[in-house]
């Protein structure tokens, strides 16, 4: 497909979904895609300078990625509609970049109705008017099938790297998987990169215990999902020796939709509506968990993120009527590393002492 | 045991500052009596504070201040859940959980509450919603849709003529600030009021940016930000657009930390040029403290920027 010239489209890092980006932007739209860096120290600063005061952190990190996007080439910046406040970022941190003085053209998708099909050809057009309707869709479903192979490779990571008897095999093999999603040219491409790093973790010999300790995450949508906002809260907890699961992110939350439609129904007696964006399923499987005998629970958002404060006082109530240790964690833009390992540990030796007494 | 009587309490906090007259009508209207919580003070901000999660924001630790105030003094109290009143109609978020949140906070009271729920997104109007209410508390149908309707009528005749008094305030003479704030920050008597009353003193005109004809008000928002979604902020804006060019300063007076105003305010202050702005959060440690000397020179200011002109 010809590539639009000129054109070179960035979004803000998020978690490891920009391979996705990606292989979308160019395969799908037939445009080139600016990777941002990675998200370091440096972008939480340079967001959180730009950023007013108390806005959700979340805000200041897609900022500071977008800066650094700029930085890196990008003329096309693309923004995420969404639930909360998310819907609204896009308009203001394009203001704050026009009084920063960058130059870019900004595709807002909270400007468009996106309940309605005709406006996704509409942005696709926008993007490349020469985009193919059938290579869209074919480049796009393939895109999405990238953000399934990845959460599911997450989610089996997460709930046995702590118990890996190869001395580090099975983190290479996780690593490996990344690259070639960040890499993938091609649907074929992708499919091997799964089906390769699939095989390979099952091989590795792991060495967990008959009843490990099994810690359930639930939380906002991005710092629960984004290994540098949450300071790598996952990894830190499986290398305690933990079999950490979490249910939320892309994949459940919007490709499986109607599965959360359905959590509505066993959670009416804890809440009756729904009571935010991500509140269904926290509240779902923070009980389930307990239900199920997992040792712990941990509740992860950005600072002042109203929807999943307003989730804490349920949250509260399953921890006290299921007797399951809660730990409750709130990011921004300075939190440290050692705060974090301090309050992991207290809670480790909480649960890992609770399991021998039970 | 006992059969109570029936008493519908209305914490005197949020939405009751926005709804109070379709609420106080439509009870009168089915004739159940209702109970308002007392105005703020010292200590209703502090049981709240006790109760809510740190991190909320000052409207909803007075709000459950509010509840705990009327727990047990009723015989129900009225949380609705509002969540939209269409696309880009949204209402915070915090206003989603209300209900559950509020249920959870006091389970243990065996308090009962009456709830609403509209979501006109999924379907659920506000006319329908208040047939809830009157069924859950035993009225017909058709009682409850005549109750309905009279209140709507009795709340539209209200907002218009607050409307109203807005224009005619636009047109005083003397100095003129607009207060750019959800109705229950500026209302509350315990954090808004102390900036109304030393506006007042200090022999300022004050106008309020939410009170601007609503219709209208949604529409000029347009004029400040084309994507925000939340109701009450875009009424704000909206009022913000009307009144930019009569008044001489905007008070943007916000509760630490209100989700929207962190955005909104922050938008405002980056658009709206030519208009001398006071930022003012208030929060439940310092309160009102050091309110009135950052009215007091932001006043001096417009004075002076007065007569030099
Ligand atoms: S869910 Fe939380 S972090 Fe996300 S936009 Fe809403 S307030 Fe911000
Ligand atoms: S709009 Fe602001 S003040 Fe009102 S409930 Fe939401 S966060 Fe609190």
């Amino acid at each position: 497909m010809d590539a639009v010239k000129g054109r070179n489209i960035s979004f803000p890092r998020y978690a490891e979904y920009n391979c996705a980006f990606r292989f979308i932007i160019e395969e799908a739209i037939g445009a080139k895609y600016i990777m941002p860096p990675a998200i370091t120290r440096r972008t939480m600063e340079l967001g959180a300078k730009y950023s007013p005061d108390f806005v959700c952190t979340p805000f200041k990190t897609t900022l500071g990625s977008m800066i650094e996007a700029l930085e890196a080439g990008a003329d096309t910046l693309l923004m995420t509609h969404g639930l909360c406040r998310l819907g609204y970022y896009g308009e203001l941190q394009e203001q704050i970049l026009r009084d920063l003085g960058y130059k870019f053209e900004f595709v807002n998708l909270s400007e468009y109705d996106m309940s309605k099909k005709k406006e996704y050809i509409r942005i696709v057009r926008r993007l490349n008017p020469k985009a193919h309707p059938a290579k869209f869709l074919a480049g796009f479903m393939e895109g999405l099938r990238m953000v399934e192979y990845l959460d599911e490779m997450t989610a089996e990571y997460y709930k046995n790297c702590g118990f890996d008897a190869s001395g580090g095999e099975y983190k290479r093999i996780y690593q490996d998987f990344l690259t070639a999603m960040y890499t993938a040219g091609s649907r074929g491409e992708v499919e091997a990169g799964y089906r390769t790093a699939k095989s390979a973790l099952r091989r590795v010999p792991l060495k967990k215990p008959q009843r490990p300790l099994r810690v359930g995450l639930v939380g906002e949508f991005y710092t629960v999902m984004d290994a540098f906002s949450n300071l790598e809260v996952e990894q830190k907890l499986a290398d305690m020796g933990v079999e950490v699961h979490r249910w939320m992110n892309v994949t459940n939350h919007f490709l499986r939709f109607s599965a959360e439609k359905n959590m509505r129904v066993k959670v009416r007696d804890l809440c009756a509506y729904e009571m935010g964006p991500t509140a269904t399923p926290n509240i779902f499987w923070a009980r389930e968990w307990a239900e199920r005998g997992f040792d712990g629970l941990v509740h992860i958002k950005s600072a002042s993120c109203t929807p999943e404060i307003d989730v804490m006082p349920v949250l509260q109530n399953i921890g006290a009527d299921y007797k399951i240790p809660v730990l409750y964690l709130t990011y921004d833009a300075q939190t440290s590393d050692v705060g974090l390992m301090t309050r992991l540990e207290a809670f480790y030796d909480m649960i890992h002492m609770r399991k021998r007494v039970l | 045991m006992e059969e109570r009587k029936m008493v519908v309490g209305l914490p005197r906090a949020m939405l009751y500052f926005r709804f109070r007259i379709l609420w106080r009508a439509f009870f009168e209207e089915l004739g159940v009596p209702v109970a308002v919580s007392g105005p703020t003070d010292r200590e209703v901000l502090e049981r709240g504070t006790d109760l809510a999660i740190d991190e909320a924001c000052l409207s909803l630790k007075i709000y459950l201040g509010h509840v705990d105030a009327l727990v047990g003094k009723c015989s129900h109290i009225l949380v609705p859940r509002v969540s939209n009143f269409g696309r880009h109609r949204n209402m915070c978020t915090r206003f989603e959980a209300l209900p559950d949140l509020t249920r959870n906070v006091f389970r243990n009271t065996g308090q009962k509450f009456l709830t609403y729920n509209v979501d006109v997104l999924e379907k659920k109007k506000e006319e329908d919603a208040f047939l809830e209410i009157g069924q859950a508390l035993g009225y017909p149908v058709r009682t409850a849709k005549r109750a309905y309707k009279q209140a709507k009528k009795a709340e539209l005749a209200y907002r218009k003529a607050k409307a109203r008094e807005q224009d005619t305030l636009c047109r005083e003479t003397g100095l003129k600030i607009l207060i750019a704030a959800h109705s229950y920050v500026i209302e509350d008597a315990y954090v808004g009021r102390t900036v109304t009353e030393y506006l007042k003193q200090a022999g300022v005109v004050s106008l309020r940016a939410d009170l601007a004809d609503w219709d209208a008000a949604l529409e000029c928002s347009q004029e400040l930000s084309g994507t925000c979604k939340w109701e009450m902020s875009r009424e704000i804006l909206g009022g913000i657009a009307m009144y930019e060019n009569v008044v001489d300063g905007i008070i943007l007076l916000s509760a630490f930390p209100c989700g929207p105003d962190s955005m909104v305010n922050e938008l405002v202050t980056r658009r709206v040029k030519g208009v001398p702005l006071l930022n003012l959060v208030l929060d439940s440690q310092t309160g009102t403290a050091g309110v009135e000397t950052r009215l007091e020179s932001f006043i001096d200011i417009i004075r002076f920027k007065k007569g030099a002109l």
